[in-house]
């Protein structure tokens, strides 16, 4: 299964890359912006677990996540965001969001979060 | 000014480096902030609008950020480059983030984080508001947090209740 990280920081994506190869996923792709990920989703179709954060410029995570959910409701869509709020929480299972994680996060408790949609999918 | 609780972002701060960065810090006695700083410093910046407005920062000395966004990432920087700077970025991101969903009944927007990066630093603001330095030393080195913030709508008891030394 190939995941997709949606972060404009480098070194966030850096650290959620060292989570999925922590649990055992290596096949990553990294895009900076909701557009990007948009266009990453469209060239390839084994992505199976896409990571979103919610503040990017060009185009932000609850957009982009709407956007994925005209195409396809099935993909398993995590938002990793420090959008702490509860309006925005809903905000986001509303639009679609599989599950919502916070910034600032244990590396290990992402890693358990995570394990549900790997195991699903058999990694 | 009235005064602002800034017991939000302190608790923001220790929670993000608790959390991404490994280390406890603690909380040194703040301080007006200097209107001229001169240290090498990156200084990650981001901006508050909504129902709260402000600026808030974190002040790195080089050493600092360095071991700090190692210890985040997992590598050693032994210089600063982008991905060091990209790294400053995000903790502000992260601590202005949490910070602003612990100001209960408000609605506050932050902007995309900036680095600035320098010997001499100015600080100015508009006369209705005063910029507070809350020093904060961990096993890594010093470093700052620099914020101004005032409330523009209902609840000012929230943001303004408990005062600038409250903690």
């Amino acid at each position: 299964m190939k995941a997709l990280i949606v972060d404009d920081s480098q070194i966030m994506r850096r650290i959620i890359v060292s989570v999925l190869k922590k649990a055992g996923v290596n096949d990553i792709a990294e895009v900076a912006n909701g557009q990007e990920a948009l266009d990453a989703l469209k060239a390839d179709k084994d992505i199976g677990l896409v990571l979103l954060d919610w503040n990017m410029p060009v185009m932000t995570g609850i957009e982009t996540l709407k956007h994925i959910r005209t195409t396809n409701k099935q993909l398993p869509v995590v938002m990793v965001t420090t959008e702490s709020e509860k309006e925005r929480v809903v905000e986001a299972i509303k639009a679609g969001a599989n599950d919502y994680m916070l910034k600032p996060f244990n590396p290990d408790d992402v890693l358990e979060k995570l394990r549900k949609y790997l195991e699903s999918t058999g990694k | 000014m009235d005064k602002v609780n800034i017991n939000p972002f302190i608790e923001a701060v220790q929670e993000a480096f608790e959390r991404m960065v490994g280390c406890s810090v603690t909380r040194l006695d703040e301080s007006p902030a200097p209107q001229q700083l001169h240290f090498p410093d990156l200084i990650g910046v981001i901006g508050l609008s909504g129902t709260a407005q402000g600026v808030v920062a974190i002040r790195f000395p080089v050493a600092t950020a360095l071991g700090v966004i190692s210890n985040m990432a997992g590598v050693t920087f032994e210089k600063v480059d982008g991905a060091v700077i990209d790294g400053i970025g995000e903790i502000v991101n992260i601590v202005a983030g949490s910070a602003k969903g612990r100001f209960k009944g408000h609605s506050i927007s932050i902007s995309l984080p900036t680095v600035v990066s320098g010997d001499i630093c100015r600080l100015t603001s508009s006369k209705d508001t005063v910029w507070v330095e809350v020093p904060f030393e961990c096993k890594l080195g010093t470093f700052s947090l620099v914020l101004t913030l005032k409330q523009v709508a209902a609840n000012r008891q929230e943001v303004a209740g408990e005062g600038v030394n409250s903690r």
